[in-house]
């Protein structure tokens, strides 16, 4: 994670030096991004839901407390946080879908990308997939991994593990 | 925090890892241009905030201390406030005559009698046969003290016409002086006598007692009356001629009435010694009476620290209490907070394994 060096606001008589919001969101958003982009699968929702986390930083910006982690962890806990919301109403979506317009042809997934890569993580589920990006790609440590997806650091290494095993031999497989 | 160090997935999975390092996952320029449109928030974190982000485990550790502290100083103030000078302490006594007065300065209270040798005693009637009695202990400073107040009494009994009817004094290596003093003074100079013996030590327990003899007086001038008229009168009969058998009764009343009249007269005479003279028991000794002087400090440290335990009981009590009747409250919020929250990581499961 790249350092942030910009104009720095404290807290009144708490002496807690904070980096500024403008700076925070210009050196996180590829972060923000990314994890989003492996969590939906989607270029399209994760650039909406990367909008929408900052937005949603902004408004609580000042119950960050830079004391408690990093602003890239409690960023990546909003994002979860509005992915999560996202899906959700997705599937109310689906579901209304279902039931009132069976008749239509199902739309087609979009992808991460054209590469083999892309194509298969897009066969892993969600919960791999930001595994994989919180600690491969954002570089978080296992403890704080473990912190944003709410479960044990042991459970947090299983699962990345897994997906990664996973991820390697479905790209053998499609190598073959 | 970013992981400096090579981690072993980087190992395991080090073509996958830089495969995975190098996809094009930059946010668009369209993103990037929303996000720095918001700019910088105006509005500055306030102590609400702060309190509100703090971690709720840590708030508890630093709270149940700081709750137990504020307790205990709310006790031991309330203890030191209750434990003031103004405050009066029951002070055990055999006749109950002693007891607290308050008022004392510097923390130093002093226990002083009932009454004291200037308060006026309850005087006899001078009309009437009253037997009286007086008790009287009376604490002096030490075992001189203790031979010479007592050769003082007595020389105050004898100034009044009175007299010394025992006198008993023990004294033996460190145990308290006693002397055990039984006065007779007349009851015309009974209420002078007292408050001079008064004077003598530090009153420490006075009982009196009168008791009226005039009825017993009255009964027996009449009975010694109703004699001397019999006796009168059986002495005249005998003069003249009588039956031998009426003679020899009426002579044997007569000497059983002469006999009475006696033992009568001496009773008279004796329960008017009794109203004359006024019976003292005077005590001295070299004993502090229980509880009569106490230093400030232990004193005051103890019931401050009795008044503080009393605080601290019924503050616990109330807590108990509270603990009790919000149980089930208590009980039903944790369980619907920890029944929430694990529906909500189930439907987040479910959700993120949805391929």
């Amino acid at each position: 994670m790249k350092a942030v060096n910009a104009v720095t606001t404290s807290w009144p008589g708490l002496h807690v030096d904070r980096p500024s919001f403008s700076a925070v969101a210009e050196s996180e958003l590829d972060a923000v991004h990314r994890y989003l982009l492996f969590l939906t699968g989607d270029r399209a929702v994760a650039e909406d839901l990367t909008g929408e986390t900052f937005e949603k930083a902004f408004r609580s910006w000042r119950r960050f407390d830079p004391r408690r982690g990093t602003v890239r962890a409690w960023l990546c806990r909003i994002a979860r946080s509005t992915a999560l919301d996202h899906f959700r109403s997705e599937e109310r979506r689906r579901r209304r879908e279902a039931r009132y317009a069976r008749d239509l042809p199902e739309a087609e997934e979009p992808g991460l990308g054209p590469g083999a890569t892309e194509a298969a993580l897009a066969r892993l589920s969600p919960a791999e997939r930001e595994v994989v990006a919180l600690r491969v790609l954002l570089e978080l440590d296992g403890p704080t991994t473990a912190r944003v997806l709410g479960i044990s650091v042991t459970a947090c290494s299983t699962r990345l593990s897994r997906a990664l095993k996973r991820l390697e031999e479905m790209m053998r497989d499609a190598g073959d | 925090m970013p992981a400096t160090e090579t981690t072993d997935f980087e190992r395991e999975f080090e073509e996958l890892v830089r495969r995975l390092r190098t996809l094009p996952t930059a946010a668009p320029d369209d993103v990037r241009e929303r996000v720095r449109a918001l700019g910088e928030p105006a509005q500055q974190p306030r102590l609400w905030d702060r309190l509100l982000a703090a971690p709720w485990r840590r708030s508890l550790l630093v709270l149940a201390p700081v709750c137990v502290l504020g307790l205990v100083s709310a006790a031991v103030v309330h203890g030191v406030l209750n434990s003031g000078s103004q405050r009066e302490a029951a002070v055990t006594s055999p006749a109950g005559a002693v007891r607290a007065v308050p008022g004392s300065s510097g923390g130093r209270e002093v226990l002083q009698p009932e009454f004291s040798s200037r308060l006026p005693t309850p005087a006899p009637n001078p009309n009437r046969y009253q037997d009286y009695e007086a008790w009287m202990r009376v604490r002096v400073k030490d075992l001189d003290s203790l031979t010479e107040r007592t050769n003082e009494a007595m020389q105050v009994v004898r100034s009044y016409g009175g007299y010394v009817a025992s006198v008993e004094q023990s004294t033996s290596a460190g145990q308290p002086g006693q002397a055990d003093l039984v006065l007779r003074v007349p009851v015309v100079h009974v209420e002078d006598a007292l408050m001079r013996l008064s004077g003598l030590g530090t009153v420490v327990e006075r009982h009196l007692s009168i008791r009226d003899l005039e009825q017993v007086v009255q009964q027996q001038r009449q009975r010694i009356l109703q004699l001397k008229l019999f006796i009168a009168r059986a002495t005249e009969a005998l003069k003249g001629s009588l039956p031998a058998d009426v003679r020899l009764r009426l002579q044997l009343q007569l000497e059983e009435a002469r006999r009475n009249l006696s033992r009568t007269t001496n009773a008279n005479r004796a329960t008017l010694r009794e109203a004359s003279m006024s019976r003292i028991s005077l005590t001295f000794t070299t004993q502090k009476a229980v509880g009569a002087t106490k230093t400030g400090g232990t004193g005051r440290v103890e019931r401050a620290a009795r008044d503080a335990a009393s605080f601290l009981a019924a503050a616990g009590a109330v807590l108990l209490f509270l603990l009790i009747v919000l149980s089930p409250l208590i009980v039903l919020a944790i369980a619907g907070f920890w029944g929430t929250r694990a529906y909500r990581r189930r439907e987040e499961r479910r959700l993120l394994a949805s391929t």
